[in-house]
């Protein structure tokens, strides 16, 4: 779900720039309103390290094989640093391995950013009530699944939007809502997979280290 | 894992000595100018300047033609798609297909773009280590939060990367077997991204406190690092004058 260099106009490319700039803006506004700003960046960056090596772990689905996107699980134990942790992650795949682009950083950012920090809040809604209702190893499992599936699915949504609709030659009406839909149910077993891996992922986490589900 | 880069000698080429900061500019105003492009007269010159900077550079062919190897499965469907699906004025028919005009021209386009753009940020990052451009991110105003994430990342990235490998070979040898179908080994795979996310987590409280102890924090960043020579400042301007130049052919041609 990268957009590569060379496909995107350029209002399109100034424009994801403009919106990645903005929301990592809002991000960091948050964590500078910190007591110590300082103190979970280790954290965030080696959990974004992490999430960065198990992206490289490809999971065969016949006839292919796909790899974990995990934007999902990041914006649920990442929160606010989600978002410019994936952005360093795009830069970094960019820069290292050619997957990406520079000039689409921004739009990819969106992409997969956004529905990150959307996931972020699906996955805190299992601790509403507090300690009335502690989130259960069921509760965390089934808002794990949600988060890991809504951030692929409204990164798939994002994605498909953004280059149908700004591919440099003419495409029907009808031809640009049947690629939709194709992307859309060909990325479907992705969202499932990625949705019950966070599920399962979110309730180890919870047994062994729950703290961790707290978020930096 | 990390990419390979070219050490840097006073008897190295002007590109890899180039000031980072310049450079990263350079490759964003280019970079934008060829996603600007729509004009396919203009296409030559991008292919022309590309070349210039990689004759200039004398980057290893073997190391672009990896870098180049795999395009982007995107790029590829598109290549192909684009003529079938778009586009309206027949240029070729054969068997049932129809390849259009304008959707020939788009792929056309998509693709040069594509390779222009990957092969300039290929040679001009390429010669420069990645924890020193990341230093002129931060010195162009980066905001610390991220450019200390970012120099954390590119630091663990080997380590964590050496911890799976690590942890995969032990479950071979205690008998895992990686089925065909992932639903089978699901909830083995969820463990292993788990163990690997909380190694980094329970890590991370020691590099805080390590890094605290050494002044994290209490030292003013730094901005002296870079210093443009005449020369730097020359280039950026000849970059900035080509680009220039393309922007006003692609708009008179």
């Amino acid at each position: 779900m990268h957009i590569p260099d060379g496909i995107l106009p350029l209002p399109v490319t100034l424009g994801g720039y403009a919106a990645s700039i903005s929301i990592c803006w809002l991000c960091i506004r948050a964590i500078n309103k910190r007591e110590d700003p300082r103190a979970d960046i280790p954290k965030a960056a080696l959990l974004t390290a992490a999430f960065f090596v198990a992206s490289l772990i490809h999971i065969p689905i016949p006839p292919a094989s796909v790899h974990l996107v995990l934007n999902g699980l990041l914006g649920a134990l990442l929160g606010v640093f989600a978002f410019p942790a994936i952005l360093i992650g795009l830069f970094l795949q960019a820069v290292m391995f050619g997957h990406g682009g520079l000039t689409t950083l921004g739009v990819n950012g969106v992409i997969l950013g956004l529905p990150a920090l959307a996931a972020a809040g699906v996955f805190h809604l299992r601790a509403r009530g507090g300690a009335i209702h502690p989130a259960s190893p069921r509760r965390t499992t089934v808002f794990g699944f949600l988060a890991g599936f809504s951030g692929i699915a409204l990164s798939v949504l994002i994605f498909a939007l953004i280059l149908l609709t700004s591919l440099p030659a003419h495409l029907s009406a009808a031809a640009e809502r049947s690629a939709i839909l194709a992307l859309g149910l060909a990325h479907v077993p992705l969202a499932v997979l990625e949705g019950l891996l966070t599920g399962l992922l979110a309730g180890f986490l919870l047994r062994v280290h729950p703290m961790i589900l707290d978020g930096v | 894992m990390i990419a390979h880069t070219i050490s840097i000698s006073p008897e190295s080429p002007f590109v890899h000595r180039w000031d980072p900061r310049m450079k990263l500019i350079g490759l964003l105003l280019l970079a934008f100018t060829f996603s600007f492009v729509s004009n396919l007269r203009v296409l030559p010159m991008m292919i022309a300047l590309t070349l210039t900077v990689v004759a200039m550079s004398r980057y290893p062919l073997d190391l672009l033609l990896r870098r180049l190897r795999y395009p982007s499965l995107v790029i590829l469907c598109l290549i192909i798609l684009l003529p079938l699906i778009s586009g309206f004025t027949p240029l070729v028919e054969w068997g049932g297909l129809t390849v259009t005009r304008e959707g020939f021209q788009a792929a056309m386009l998509v693709a040069t773009r594509f390779f222009c753009i990957v092969t300039l940020a290929a040679v001009l990052l390429g010669t420069t280590p990645l924890l020193r451009t990341i230093k002129a991110m931060q010195a162009l105003g980066l905001p610390y939060v991220m450019a200390d994430m970012a120099l954390l990342v590119v630091r663990y990235l080997e380590v964590l990367s050496a911890d799976l490998r690590r942890m995969r070979i032990s479950m071979r040898l205690r008998g895992h077997v990686e089925q065909r179908w992932p639903w089978r080994n699901l909830s083995t795979l969820a463990w292993l991204t788990g163990s690997l996310i909380l190694r980094g987590y329970e890590r991370s409280q020691g590099v805080y406190n390590a890094m605290r102890l050494r002044g994290y924090g209490h030292q003013p960043v730094s901005r002296d690092e870079f210093k443009a020579a005449p020369a730097d400042l020359l280039a950026l301007a000849a970059v900035c004058v080509a680009t220039g130049l393309l922007i006003w052919l692609d708009m008179t041609l």
